[in-house]
């Protein structure tokens, strides 16, 4: 049985993956010296699940990130964010910036900016794909004239 | 001063740990978010010193000064706000221990209280247009789906109609923001206070006309009230003492009284337009009450009619006018959420709201059957309870700006409340059924009630001459907003 | 002052959307386009001619960068405001769902119960 799309586009999508990945990636962390940042390199990286997921059909890009996994990286991902605001207290201030600056132009010059950056682009990759893949698990199927609704419980799990 | 803060934090640590650890275990999250509500409580509690000796705490968000951070401030008026929040919050999640039993996933039901918490708190702490603006969304987007978290299909329906209705008001709120920043180049509301006084343009009442349309919106004044009544009906019962209690008077109400009275100080013409939403909401929110077939109707009906009341003092103004504005949003939140939560328990029971089925609940459930009536005679305006006090005060304020029919229809409108109050009692519960065998709810649901039921019986004769100093201070607030002064050193 | 005027009729034409049309999925659109309207009015105030994105590569002066650069607090704001639209797009779909799966269509007049 073939699921998904034509061969044309799951080889393609398979050889594009890794660098949309690695495109997200390099997004979010130089979030506060380039355009972009945590929720543009979030939503690249999901939308590269959801590029899978349109090639290969669900079944597939659940076995590489499961529901139950990116459920748990998303509330990972605002305790990461609440934690990094926390840290602040160290200094007396709630969200004061209490890292060593570093030179201007490198990787660490931002202080607390690159981790809040890499906290909300887990929040957002994972949370945009769960949001997507739990509105394509409801369908809506035409039986003998009747309309049914299915949502698989085994998929959810 | 870092606990000014620490309700949102509280809070929002609430929902993603509940979301993150327990929430396939349905007593746990209850109790997890039940000691995190006790600990924000505390935390308002260890704030109240500092605020009434300091007159206010500012609070720089990451130590950046006023017009480029984000700024935090409390007051006694904000306070006032703070405690009741605070306080009946913990009240409902106890009862939501008990009540949510029956629902499915109930776990995901304390992280969206959880949620709708901080952003209620976080609407009270801030002083930046936009971030008032991000956390109302929060708290919106939470409600929209706790409205329609039990999924039958009135539910579903309601929630649709909340949820566009409710879009549009963050919208309208969203362009009067922009308008705002457009104008002055800042959205710090101390910043746009202090550049605000002295200029006085046609284009600063587009503003005003956009926020005064938004928060009405919000608050379910008159000619915007229409999705008041689902929403607020079909809800979970906890859900709509949330919503009816405390949701339309923080995120409609306060920010009302802020934008009109604290910071647009340069049109006090706008009081007549929150006079006149306020009165006619008030006639018809009672009105409509008055023929409805199910319980949770004629309460949401009777909210319209309520927060008509507070739209109505803030509107006449002056010292009385302000002073039964607060009283009556203090008294009000308290009844109402005790009456949603009584009619929740009353629906754990019988398992419908419906006048027609309910009958004779003084034999078979003595503790609701009191505590309902201390709450609707209280927002009847009987005394010794809660409301009347806000209530003969409001009458006074309005007789002292000599608009002595407007006095008269405030009475007029206590006695139609007091007419449905007392038709729904007659019909549920001083009358004779002999069929149905039911119990007594249990101590979880009861509890809250009764604390509630105690507090707005005992408030008015015994709290309200210690609370009276108190509740001065707020109101000196809204007579002169001195915070602007911060902008001159 | 003309993409104001433009900004001003794509509101109404998504308020019209949302509030004419009597299928759930063109009301998500209407607001989907009430939403972009503000983002663009947003965006549209920290306009300025031929101005630069406000972001400091290596060998720029202070000076000239802060004179040529657009205001980046509107689209700060912008990135905040659209996450908000998502969310409440993303709950309405889900609600669209599952208001199919009760009452088997998307039409507004077909599935109107409550009295209002």
């Amino acid at each position: 049985m073939n699921k998904g799309m034509s061969e044309i586009v799951k080889t393609i999508s398979k050889i594009v993956t890794p660098f949309v990945i690695i495109f997200g990636i390099s997004v979010i962390f130089y979030g506060h010296l380039t355009p972009g940042g945590g929720f543009p390199g979030g939503v690249i990286i999901s939308a590269c699940f959801v590029l899978l997921l349109l090639a290969y059909g669900k079944e597939k890009v659940l076995l590489k990130l499961s529901l139950y996994k990116s459920d748990i990286l998303h509330n990972l991902g605002a305790i990461m964010f609440l934690s990094v605001a926390l840290i602040g207290f160290l200094g007396g201030v709630f969200f004061l910036n209490i890292f060593d600056k570093g030179k201007l132009f490198s990787l660490w010059s931002g202080g607390n900016l690159l981790f809040s950056n890499i906290s909300i682009g887990l929040k957002v990759g994972t949370s945009l794909f769960l949001g997507i893949v739990l509105l394509s698990m409801a369908r809506v199927v035409y039986k003998e004239n009747k309309i049914e609704f299915f949502e698989k419980e085994e998929d959810i799990k | 001063m870092n606990l000014i803060i620490s309700p949102v934090i509280l809070y929002l640590l609430s929902a993603f740990l509940i979301a993150l650890l327990w929430k396939e275990y349905e007593k746990l999250s209850g109790i997890a978010c039940l000691s995190f509500s006790i600990l924000s409580l505390i935390s308002v509690i260890l704030l109240g010193k500092y605020v009434f000796l300091n007159e206010r705490i500012v609070y720089y968000v990451g130590g950046w000064e006023i017009p480029i951070g984000i700024t935090l401030m409390v007051d006694a008026l904000s306070y006032i706000f703070l405690f009741v929040l605070n306080f009946i919050l913990p009240l409902i999640c106890w009862f939501s221990l008990s009540y949510m039993e029956k629902y499915t996933k109930a776990g995901y039901f304390y992280v969206l209280f959880s949620l709708i918490s901080a952003g209620l708190n976080g609407i009270l702490i801030s002083m930046d247009f936009f971030n008032i603006y991000v956390f109302l969304e929060i708290s919106s987007i939470a409600s929209y789906i706790l409205v329609a978290f039990g999924l039958r299909t009135e539910e579903l329906e309601a929630s649709l109609k909340y949820t566009i209705l409710g879009f549009i008001g963050s919208t309208i709120i969203l362009i009067a923001i922009g308008l705002i920043f457009g104008k002055t180049g800042t959205l710090n509301i101390a910043d746009f206070t202090y550049i605000a006084k002295n200029i006085n343009e046609i284009q600063l009442w587009f503003i005003i006309g956009f926020f005064i349309s938004g928060f009405a919106l919000k608050t379910a004044l008159f000619p915007f009230h229409f999705w008041l009544p689902d929403a607020h009906s079909l809800a979970p019962s906890p859900v709509s003492a949330i919503l009816s209690g405390l949701f339309i008077k923080v995120t409609g109400f306060y920010l009302l009284l802020r934008i009109i009275t604290n910071i647009f100080t340069m049109f006090p013409e706008s009081k007549i337009i929150i006079l006149g939403l306020g009165l006619i909401s008030m006639i018809f929110g009672s009105l409509m009450a008055l023929d409805q077939t199910d319980i949770k109707r004629t309460y949401a009906y009777s909210s319209i009619s309520q927060i008509g009341y507070c739209a109505l003092a803030l509107g006449i103004g002056g010292y009385y006018g302000y002073l039964g504005a607060i009283l009556h949003f203090i008294f009000h939140s308290f009844s109402k959420s005790l009456l949603f939560l009584n009619s929740g328990a009353i629906e754990y029971r019988y398992k419908t709201t419906k006048i027609d089925e309910l009958k004779g609940l003084q034999d078979k459930m003595p503790y609701t059957t009191m505590t309902a009536s201390s709450g609707m005679l209280s927002i009847s305006g009987v005394p010794p309870f809660g409301c009347f006090w806000s209530k003969i005060i409001i009458i006074i304020s309005a007789i002292k700006a000599h608009y002595f029919g407007i006095a008269f229809i405030c009475v007029v409108v206590s006695i139609i409340t007091l007419g449905y109050f007392l038709k729904l009692q007659r019909n549920i519960f001083y009358s004779k059924d002999e069929f149905k065998t039911i119990n007594e709810v249990n101590y979880n649901l009861l509890m809250p009630m009764i604390i509630l039921s105690i507090l707005i019986s005992l408030s008015g004769l015994i709290f309200l001459p210690n609370l009276k100093i108190y509740i001065d201070k707020a109101v000196n607030v809204m007579e002169n907003f001195k915070y602007a002064q911060i902008m001159e050193k | 002052m003309i993409i104001f005027i433009a900004i001003a009729i794509m509101f109404f034409v998504g308020i019209y959307g949302m509030m004419v049309k009597k299928n759930i999925i063109k009301m998500i659109i209407g607001l989907n386009i009430v939403g972009y309207a503000v983002n663009l009015f947003f965006i549209a105030l920290g306009y300025k001619e031929d101005g630069i994105a406000p972001i400091i590569i290596p060998g720029m002066e202070i000076k000239e960068f802060v004179e040529k650069s657009v205001n980046p607090l509107p689209q700060a704001l912008v990135l905040t405001s659209i996450v908000i639209d998502l969310s409440v797009i993303c709950f309405l779909a889900a609600l669209s769902i599952r208001i199919y799966e009760k009452y088997g269509s998307f039409d507004l007049e077909k599935i109107r119960r409550l009295k209002g």
